[in-house]
């Protein structure tokens, strides 16, 4: 109930509800107020009128004319009532003889005055109330006379509109409260659902969702956009956790064998040939440790897009001849022809670096896993919105299932497990393309064989 | 030759000092930015290596204040931050060359022994000669004993960065940037048929005299003395 108060929802429907109440209830009791007015005045001209008859009467006729005048009217129907007693306030004439239920008359201002009258059955139980507005006249300090209505009827109806109101506005109030807290306690449901899913998902749960619900207003929103960015983490957060499980692996199994190695030799009696031997071992075992903390730095370099990383106006072909002359004498001394296919005056804004080590990975592997008579090309053409770039062999190829896998970090396939590289190669690569908001595939060639293609928007 | 090295890797630096103790350099070391600014102005030096990151004056702001100084003196700088456009600033502040640690000891003592060849004042040559190795830079043609050779463009390239640098370890990394302008490593070692592709041209027809070298371990030289 605490937290209610404090939400802004709630707050604003009971600010809402009692100011509706609040101007229903002034506009109620101004009706009532003028209506109960315009009814007294009514009255009051009557019996005033009424007055000034039975004035003449007297000022004419004196006393005993008075008297008469009034048994007249008595006797005859009458909407008035007539009660003219005197100084004893004893009863002389009039319609209302029971003069002791005058007991609780009310003297207003004017002259008016206000009485009840229960009328009784024959055991004295009251079967009705009756209530008169009159007023009240001193004859000569002689005599007193009262003239009344009857106003029963009009005091049940405003005593009914006055009931009325109060409760109508009561109704209005309870509902419009009742109707915040029910709008409210939904929200506040809907709130600490999320709040709760928060703070699971703050535990460490990165599996948990908000719940959604299906009218699609700015809470639903909110929790589909929350949900949407914990979907993105969590994948990161796994793409991490493969990565350092691999660091893991992958730097352990030669720091195992440095280590094995280094204990091995202090072990035997070796001479300093053997020590030798085995420091050189050693460092080739480190060098590879530092490559593959290098490649990974430069992925996660590329990836994060932390550091600006300069582009430029290259030439497609002039990169590429670069690369290929890197590479042909090493192709050549293996038995593999590398063929430069590029067209010529493709121009593409990136940076030479890495657009020249991604190509140069992809001969590397076109080399390394690639038959041995094996033809490797590069090239290059364009179509009016992208650079394709391509490097092809007639290798084994990779199988449909792992043409995802191979882009992971760390991905080995079993069937190069014991050649040589990190597994970063084509990672990087995807980094690499991806920094430059191309695209990477890997398509089959014909008869056999990988295509590696780069789409890189102009 | 007098090497100032500013590093504050106590234990790094003592490796680095024995490594270049032993390879017949004196060797001064400051552990950090003020110090090594004191010895950079009171002492002449050979060559400086200056780590990057070091306490009280970074090694930026510290190779600016002795370029400041007038102190022309080869540095070399040693940084964690091995990437192109990390390289690219340290040059900008005034060093001469950039190694990314960790780093092999003999990658640092070759780029230390061009440095300190290269503060020599250049002069003007038309013609390389290294033994009986000739190169002219006007006309592009290349002899030795007097016997036109045919190079590759990128042979002569290749062949013009090692006599530049004669009787000294070239390392494949400095061979990559300085030849081929790459500054990543292929791992595998494509710059290896390179070079025997050039033996093949140099040293070859010549009853195996040799001059081009492979430094095990290292890299390459090329050697005068035949």
């Amino acid at each position: 109930m605490n937290n209610l108060f404090r939400l802004t929802s709630f707050r604003l429907i009971i600010i809402y509800t009692l100011l509706f109440t609040l101007s229903i209830g002034f506009v109620a009791f101004y009706l009532y107020w003028s209506t109960s007015r315009d009814f007294q005045i009514k009255v009051d001209d009557e019996i005033i009128k009424e007055s000034i008859r039975l004035d003449q009467v007297y000022k004419r006729y004196k006393e005993i004319g008075l008297i008469r005048v009034i048994q007249d009217l008595s006797k005859t129907p009458n909407p008035n009532l007539y009660i003219l007693r005197d100084s004893n306030n004893k009863f002389i004439a009039g319609n209302f003889s029971d003069t002791d239920s005058l007991w609780n008359l009310k003297r207003l201002d004017n002259r008016v005055v206000l009485f009840s009258y229960d009328k009784k059955n024959n055991n004295g139980e009251v079967i009705r109330k009756y209530f008169f507005r009159g007023k009240e006249f001193i004859v000569r300090n002689k005599y007193n006379l009262i003239v009344a209505r009857d106003v029963s009827y009009e005091n049940y109806l405003k005593e009914r509109f006055f009931n009325t109101i109060i409760s109508t506005s009561l109704l209005i109030l309870l509902l419009g409260l009742l109707g915040g807290y029910v709008l409210s306690r939904n929200f506040l449901n809907r709130i600490s659902a999320i709040n709760r899913t928060s703070l699971e998902i703050m535990d460490g749960d990165l599996s948990m969702r908000l719940p959604t619900f299906s009218n699609n207003d700015e809470l639903n929103q909110l929790s589909l956009n929350l949900n949407s960015m914990l979907d993105r983490l969590n994948k990161l957060m796994k793409g991490m956790k493969d990565v350092s499980d691999n660091i893991a692996h992958d730097l352990r199994t030669p720091l195992n064998k440095i280590r094995t190695n280094l204990e091995v030799t202090l072990m035997s009696n070796p001479d300093s040939d053997s020590y030798r031997e085995t420091l050189k071992e050693v460092i080739n075992d480190v060098d590879g440790v530092i490559n593959t903390f290098n490649s990974l730095l430069a992925i996660s370099r590329v990836d994060s897009g932390s550091v600006s990383l300069e582009k430029e106006k290259i030439n497609v072909k002039n990169l590429i001849e670069d690369i290929v002359d890197l590479w042909e004498p090493l192709a050549e001394e293996r038995g593999i022809i590398l063929k430069n296919e590029c067209e010529t005056n493709i121009y593409l804004n990136g940076n030479k670096n890495l657009l020249s080590q991604a190509i140069s990975n992809l001969i590397d592997n076109a080399i390394k896993y690639g038959s041995d008579k094996n033809i490797i090309n590069v090239g290059s053409s364009h179509n009016k919105d992208s650079v394709i770039l391509w490097v092809s062999d007639r290798g084994p190829g990779i199988l449909e299932k792992d043409k995802e896998k191979v882009l992971n970090r760390f991905t080995r396939l079993d069937s190069s497990r014991n050649t040589l590289g990190t597994g970063l190669g084509l990672s990087l690569v995807s980094s690499m393309i991806k920094f430059h908001k191309g695209s990477i595939e890997l398509l089959d060639a014909k008869p056999k064989g990988l295509i590696v293609k780069l789409e890189i928007p102009i | 030759m007098h090497i100032l090295l500013i590093e504050d890797d106590v234990n790094a630096a003592s490796y680095v000092i024995k490594g270049l103790k032993e390879s017949g350099f004196v060797v001064d070391h400051a552990q950090d930015g003020e110090k090594g600014m004191e010895f950079a102005i009171s002492l002449k030096f050979d060559v400086m290596v200056i780590d990057r990151m070091l306490p009280k004056i970074d090694g930026l702001s510290l190779i600016k204040e002795i370029r400041n100084e007038n102190i022309d003196t080869p540095i070399l700088i040693l940084s964690a931050l091995g990437e192109v456009d990390e390289k690219v600033l340290g040059l900008k502040a005034g060093a001469d060359d950039y190694l990314a640690k960790p780093f092999s000891f003999s990658e640092l003592l070759a780029r230390i022994e061009v440095l300190h060849r290269r503060s020599n004042p250049d002069i003007k040559e038309t013609i390389l000669n290294v033994g009986s190795l000739s190169m002219n830079l006007l006309t592009r043609k290349v002899h030795r004993e007097g016997i036109e050779i045919e190079l590759q463009p990128r042979e002569y390239r290749l062949l013009e960065f090692l006599m530049r640098r004669s009787n000294q370890v070239v390392t494949r990394t400095m061979l990559l940037e300085g030849v081929w302008e790459y500054h990543f490593d292929p791992q595998t070692n494509v710059i290896d048929v390179h070079i025997s592709r050039l033996r093949s041209k140099i040293d070859k027809p010549f009853d195996g005299k040799e001059m081009l070298f492979t430094e095990r371990g290292a890299g390459y030289a090329l050697r005068s003395n035949e």
